[in-house]
């Protein structure tokens, strides 16, 4: 029994899914005798079954009624198909229109993906175990693998899923054949579109459930206008840019960007979650030695995303160690660690900051102007989380001027460059796919990986002088016999 | 132990019902939807809540009975979970019979039923709900848009009593152990094993798949098969007897 505490009442509305009831019209629009998609009687052995519809036809008829191209009919085909309100008589697998003389079938309104029923696993155990009987125990593997699964976690119901799965064997034997061989291929088809198969791209993805229906009309209260008066009023407050500086910024961006996008250029060597080959995420794990071309070309394109890329960082921390100015970067993550860290810590952090790099005859002095350094100061007298933004932002800028083009010059990054992997295409063949499906496993615990960052960290800290400052410490305290100022 | 064999009837004689209806909601709104079938979802929908209402009371005074023994209680609340998840799957099959209903009024020339390719009547699935053997129809040509009303009433009739049992009956749902275990539905009593006559390929790449067992228009030749194997093996019989005997 689930638990009822939450009455849900179909009120579980799954945002991506609205556009359901505008397909339920489309339809019901193919059904008409007259203006509606032909059909056609689909001729088997022994008996022929009405209502079967080709693809082309169908293609034809959505190009026909909303006048458009024969490719965007041929997309809007296919999206009917993969929710499953259309599905393929052969190839029952694959969720797509073909625009030749292919077969399809409407599927019965019960059926029809609604976007507030959600799919129940209860309702899935019992096709498993009604095909279970039908092909005398043997299941294909992702069934197979689903089947214990459900076992295992609905075991307290299982004796409920024997049962109501050999009555409804028994009352399905009771309508005449072809009827019978209809509803079997509406089962499958209904449960091809929402538990597919591994390897296949599922059009049931939705994002979180919400507890409001988007399709359902809002009462215009006097609250509903004004929020559409506040909403109005922000955005003629909004700054406005120019169009064409913004659209030049977006083409730029996407020219820029166009080989890095995985939707739009193949993923080398192959993208995982299509054929569920890790490669892809070991070459460009955090800590890799070599990194792959494409990822050392994303960081020529600005210094931000140099510095978001871990691996980057630790190449430009490199170079300015051996320039011996490595406070900046330095300072740049103290910074970040105090945003972002705990609360509890700040107050520590805050002053440890202090005192390695802006107080007078710090460890690890920076240049910042005297202005900022004013503002820093003062703040520090209360430190919160974003104290620190503007020193920031002021050592961010003076990095991407400077450093930042050196590095670029540097022969830190042409080595790197040099010895980047291109990875070559996978090419998988069906059963390596199905293979690879099989070999999935969980990759390394958050924790691990953590616990790993932190030792390196905790190394970087005891290697050599990367400052200036205190190359220059230690180069004056030789004569003096003092030993060199602790880090 | 009575009362444990008279709830498994019961809870049997439910189970048959909710697979029937099941079967007919799915006819709902495709070319096999009919007057008839508007009736027939009724008559089943209402011999359903028969049985649940007596399913239920039966039930609540086994498992009120603070006497029973351990393995009793256990078996009893076994049979409460029976009971509650044929009545989950019940009331989402007649609310969503509701919603079909409502779309695909039956009187109206300008909504099509959707052409799923299914032409056949449900008939013999009610009359299995209904243990009969033939169904009488007698409903007013209107009961497609009628029924609807009744049927919004039934729904939130079985919302309370499912609410009701809830708070009522204490019983964990997911400390009761099942009885079968996996493939258990395999050792059935039904003839699984006999391949007919007629084969009915529909899906050109699994060709097998859709065999049948026991088809009904061949159950007749099998049984005159079967009559004239017996009749020859008495006779053999007999004449045996004779000479032996004589």
């Amino acid at each position: 029994m689930t638990i009822r505490n939450v009455r849900d009442h179909g009120q579980r509305f799954r945002p991506r899914m609205a556009c359901l009831k505008k397909v339920e019209a489309v339809m019901l629009e193919m059904q008409d005798p007259k203006t509606g998609v032909k059909s056609q009687p689909q001729k088997l052995v022994i008996t022929t079954i009405p209502h079967a519809i080709t693809g082309e036809d169908v293609v034809t008829w959505l190009a026909n009624r909303y006048t458009i191209e024969a490719e965007e009919a041929w997309a809007l085909g296919t999206m009917l198909v993969a929710f499953g309100y259309i599905y393929p008589l052969q190839d029952h697998k694959r969720l797509v229109i073909k625009p030749d003389t292919a077969l399809y079938r409407f599927q019965t309104p019960y059926f029809w993906p609604a976007q507030q029923w959600p799919v129940e696993d209860t309702d899935y155990a019992i096709y498993l175990a009604k095909r279970n009987i039908r092909k005398k125990g043997v299941l294909e593997m992702h069934e197979q693998e689903q089947y214990n699964g459900l076992h295992k976690w609905m075991n307290h119901k299982w004796d409920f899923i024997v049962m109501q799965a050999k009555e409804q064997y028994r009352a399905g034997k009771e309508r005449k054949k072809p009827d019978r061989a209809v509803f079997d291929c509406q089962e499958r088809a209904y449960w091809v579109v929402h538990r597919p198969p591994p390897g296949t791209v599922s059009a049931m993805d939705y994002g979180l459930e919400r507890m409001v229906d988007p399709n359902a009309e809002e009462k215009e209260t006097s609250d509903f206008f004004r929020r559409i008066m506040i909403f109005t009023q922000q955005s003629i407050m909004r700054p406005r840019v120019k169009s064409s500086v913004s659209i030049g910024a977006l083409v730029k961006y996407s020219i820029t960007c166009n080989k890095h996008d995985p939707f739009l250029a193949p993923c080398l060597p192959s993208n995982p979650w299509v054929t569920d080959d890790v490669t892809y995420w070991l070459l460009n794990m955090a800590n890799v030695d070599i990194p792959t071309k494409m990822r050392v070309e994303r960081w020529t394109f600005s210094f931000g995303e140099l510095l978001s890329d871990p691996r980057g960082r630790d190449d430009f921390r490199l170079f300015l160690k051996k320039e011996f100015s490595g406070e900046n970067l330095a300072f740049w993550e103290a910074c970040e660690d105090l945003k972002w860290g705990t609360a509890a810590t700040m107050n520590e952090k805050a002053q440890q900051v202090y005192k390695t790099f802006l107080a007078r005859g710090a460890p690890r002095w920076i240049n910042i102007d005297g202005k900022t350094m004013e503002v820093t100061v003062k703040g520090l007298k209360h430190p919160h989380r974003y104290v620190l933004d503007a020193a920031q932002t002021h050592i961010f800028m003076l990095m991407k001027k400077d450093s930042y083009g050196r590095y670029l010059k540097s022969p830190v990054f042409k080595d790197t460059q040099k010895r980047a992997i291109g990875p070559d295409q996978h090419r998988f063949s069906v059963s390596q796919l199905e293979a690879n499906a099989r070999k999935r496993r969980p990759s390394i615990s958050p924790i691990i990986v953590r616990q790993q960052e932190k030792e390196e960290r905790a190394r970087m800290a005891t290697s050599g002088p990367v400052d200036i400052t205190q190359v220059m410490s230690k180069l004056s305290n030789k004569g003096k016999e003092v030993p060199p100022p602790k880090k | 132990m009575g009362g444990t064999d008279e709830c498994k009837t019961m809870l049997d004689a439910l189970n048959k019902v909710t697979a029937c209806y099941r079967h007919l909601v799915i006819a709902l709104g495709s070319t096999s939807d009919s007057q008839n079938l508007r009736e027939e979802l009724k008559k089943t929908r209402k011999k359903a809540q028969e049985l649940a209402v007596a399913n239920r009371n039966k039930l609540t005074e086994l498992l009120k009975d603070k006497s029973t023994s351990k393995d009793d209680r256990a078996e009893y609340e076994r049979l409460w979970v029976l009971f509650t998840s044929s009545m989950e799957i019940l009331e989402v099959d007649m609310k969503r019979s509701l919603e079909i209903g409502q779309e695909f009024p039956l009187k109206v020339p300008t909504r099509h039923l959707i052409q799923t390719g299914m032409t056949g009547s449900t008939t013999t699935v009610a009359a299995r709900a209904m243990s009969v053997q033939n169904m009488k129809y007698d409903a007013d040509s209107n009961i497609d848009t009628a029924d609807l009303k009744e049927l919004q009433a039934e729904i939130s009739q079985v919302g309370q009593m499912m609410e009701e049992m809830e708070m009522k009956v204490q019983v964990a749902p997911w400390a009761v152990e099942a009885k079968q275990e996996a493939g258990a539905e395999l050792k059935s009593t039904l003839s699984v094993g006999n391949s007919s006559v007629g084969v009915i390929s529909i899906c050109e790449e699994e060709p097998k798949d859709e065999i049948d067992e026991g088809g009904d228009n061949n159950g007749m030749i099998t049984c005159i098969a079967g009559f004239i194997f017996v009749a020859i093996v008495v006779i053999a019989g007999i004449l045996g007897y004779f000479v032996i005997g004589g």
